[in-house]
């Protein structure tokens, strides 16, 4: 973290927010930006959003990751006598968290016959109506312009040079 | 079997827990571990109704681990390890001597299920277990509120839970969940918190780091609009006419080191809005596409660093406004009246009116001011016209899950549901499983 320390909060423009390699390589392509919208959805389920960002880029020890391995070692200690490297390894590749998209890979629900209530035939579908509505992603407000570069929207010159300096193709990752 | 019932609401964002029969739990506390800037090491968050108002903690840019994703177990370790703290350190049970009311999320993973039973069973030794889902404990703790007179309205409901990571509407019929009529949208109280960090950062202050300050703002200045055009109006106009303009004040780390809203009353004027005011207000109908511009952007932009405070208009209601419209935010998913509509059409015709007329807001993202109003006014052009819509919003929408469990744990049928510790070691979880499935 910066040592401006006259508050903890910081002042969008003063940070360089870190872009997603999958949304990089998502917006390389203009035929992309629908993933780059499916990404940046997937973002709104993260924790941390900032977190990790600030610790890759300081190589700080205390990441997520070594936490998490520091907190599997305590709990497979107990009970366990001496294991080689390799075995903690392979053990720790497997207790380690998974994420829920690939425990629900794992479960393969499509292969469930289609009578079957599941996750997967519980979704609730797409809308029935097509119209959406767009609001300036920058004030809010209705906006009728779409950003040719990354597909957001904006409302007016002014917006869209906010835009353009400080969110375009920029994502929080 | 032991006659303790720990009743166990595992929520993605909150547990709701204490003993089965008691009113309300005895604990709420979140369902995380948390790694503040002044810690190296990962600390379990106070409970969220303890005595003392003062958390010990300050949470500014607070890491935060969760055992949850989706709603969903991802990581049993991590729950393992806040149970037992809850278990000895906030409930002060023994779970070898107690029997456990869980509530699961609908559709849970085969995977998930049996890495539940084993925390259940082999970690902690619970001597007896009954997983239960939200939906249908709301629906017992409703009906047991409501003296009905007609005997169909009290065996179905139609129950709409809007919690921390995904919204379902599900009919429940004779205190069953009908699973193969339940709909779900992926949005929840989380991702409505961090579309909000997302709107104040790159509109104001960056807050992306702030999860808990957000969740306080959103929590006490959001609101359901009744109209997105006209407020979309309101929260332009400049100085007192601007009756959505509000001012929330961040920690200072100092004085303070939680968030609070500058002027309460300012932040409650937008209640004025009814449709009958709005009239007066405005004079005229307000068209969106021709709004007078009467303040230009940067006004709103300048923002007073020394302070540390930021002013929030339109974020108070386009963010809830997800939930009514995912499309808007590019999501291929319907919105939550054809949610509801969806679900009733999945079950029986039959039960369709009944439905309609006990529609049960249960979760804590439907605490919203004017979240009922607003469900009403886009569900009734949905539903034929013979039939009634009658929405409820729970007492408390946090905690009615819990009493639902509560009044299920303390019935005199609740033994005979259960599956017991040898039970589950001689037939295994899968099996077991099928116990609790109708
Ligand atoms: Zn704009
Ligand atoms: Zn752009």
């Amino acid at each position: 973290m910066d040592e401006d320390n006259s508050s903890p909060f910081r002042r969008m423009s003063s940070r360089t927010r870190k872009v997603a390699p999958r949304m990089v390589a998502a917006l390389a392509n203009s035929d992309n930006r629908a993933q780059a919208a499916l990404a940046r959805l997937e973002a709104l389920e993260n924790d941390n959003a900032g977190m990790e960002t600030i610790e890759i880029n300081e190589d700080d020890d205390t990441s997520l990751d070594d936490e998490d391995q520091v907190y599997m070692h305590k709990r497979q200690s107990k009970g366990t006598k001496r294991k080689t490297r390799q075995a903690k390894a392979l053990e720790n590749a497997r207790k380690a968290p998974r994420t829920f998209a690939e425990l629900l890979h794992e479960a393969s629900l499509e292969t469930l016959p289609s009578h079957v209530p599941s996750y997967l035939r519980a979704a609730v579908g797409p809308p029935s109506s097509t119209s959406r509505r767009h609001f300036c992603t920058v004030c809010g407000y209705a906006a009728s312009y779409t950003c040719v570069k990354c597909g957001m929207r904006f409302c007016s010159c002014r917006c869209q040079n906010i835009h353009n300096d400080t969110r375009c193709l920029k994502f929080v990752a | 079997m032991s006659n303790v019932v720990v009743v166990l609401d595992n929520g993605g964002g909150l547990i709701k827990a204490g003993l089965g029969g008691e009113r309300d739990p005895s604990t709420v506390l979140p369902n995380c571990l948390l790694r503040p800037l002044s810690s190296k090491k990962w600390l379990h968050p106070s409970p969220t109704i303890a005595a003392s108002s003062e958390d010990p903690l300050d949470l500014t840019s607070a890491a935060v681990r969760r055992p949850l994703d989706r709603g969903y177990l991802i990581n049993p370790d991590l729950q393992r390890d806040i149970w037992a703290h809850l278990f000895n350190s906030l409930l002060h049970i023994s779970p070898s001597q107690s029997s456990l009311l869980l509530t699961e999320p609908l559709f849970a993973l085969p995977s998930i299920q049996r890495a539940t039973d084993e925390l259940v069973f082999e970690d902690f030794n619970f001597s007896a277990l009954y997983v239960a889902d939200s939906p249908s404990l709301a629906h017992i703790y409703e009906t047991s509120r409501r003296h009905v007179v007609s005997r169909g309205a009290a065996q179905c409901s139609l129950v709409v839970d809007c919690g921390f990571s995904f919204t379902h509407a599900a009919p429940v019929f004779q205190n069953f969940t009908l699973n193969y009529a339940v709909k779900r949208i992926d949005l929840g109280g989380k991702a409505l918190t961090n579309y909000l960090k997302e709107l104040v950062s790159y509109r104001s202050v960056n807050v992306m780091d702030e999860t808990f300050l957000m969740d306080d703002v959103k929590e006490k200045l959001c609101f359901v609009s009744l109209d997105v055009a006209r407020d979309l109006g309101v929260a332009r106009k400049p100085g007192k006419k601007n009756l959505l303009r509000c001012t929330y004040v961040l920690p200072d780390g100092v004085t303070h080191t939680k968030g609070f809203v500058k002027d309460p009353d300012q932040a409650q004027r937008y209640l004025s809005l009814t449709d009958g005011a709005l009239t007066s207000n405005l004079g005229a109908k307000v068209d969106m596409d021709h709004i007078e511009v009467t303040e230009k952007p940067e006004d709103r932009k300048r923002i007073d660093l020394t302070k540390n405070e930021f002013d929030l208009t339109n974020e108070r209601f386009l963010v809830p406004e997800m939930l009514f419209h995912p499309a808007d935010l590019g999501m291929n998913q319907a919105g939550l009246a054809e949610c509801i509509v969806r679900a009733v059409n999945s079950c029986h015709p039959h039960l369709h009116p009944i439905l309609y007329e006990s529609i049960i807001l249960t979760g804590g993202s439907t605490l919203f001011p004017r979240f009922a109003e607003r469900l009403e006014k886009e569900l009734r052009p949905l539903v034929p016209d013979d039939y009634q819509v009658k929405i409820t919003t729970q007492e408390n929408p946090i905690l009615g899950v819990w009493r639902g469990g509560s009044l299920l744990a303390s019935s005199p049928d609740f033994e005979a549901m259960c599956v017991t510790k040898s039970e589950y070691e001689e037939l295994g979880s899968a099996r077991c499983r099928r116990r609790f499935f109708h």
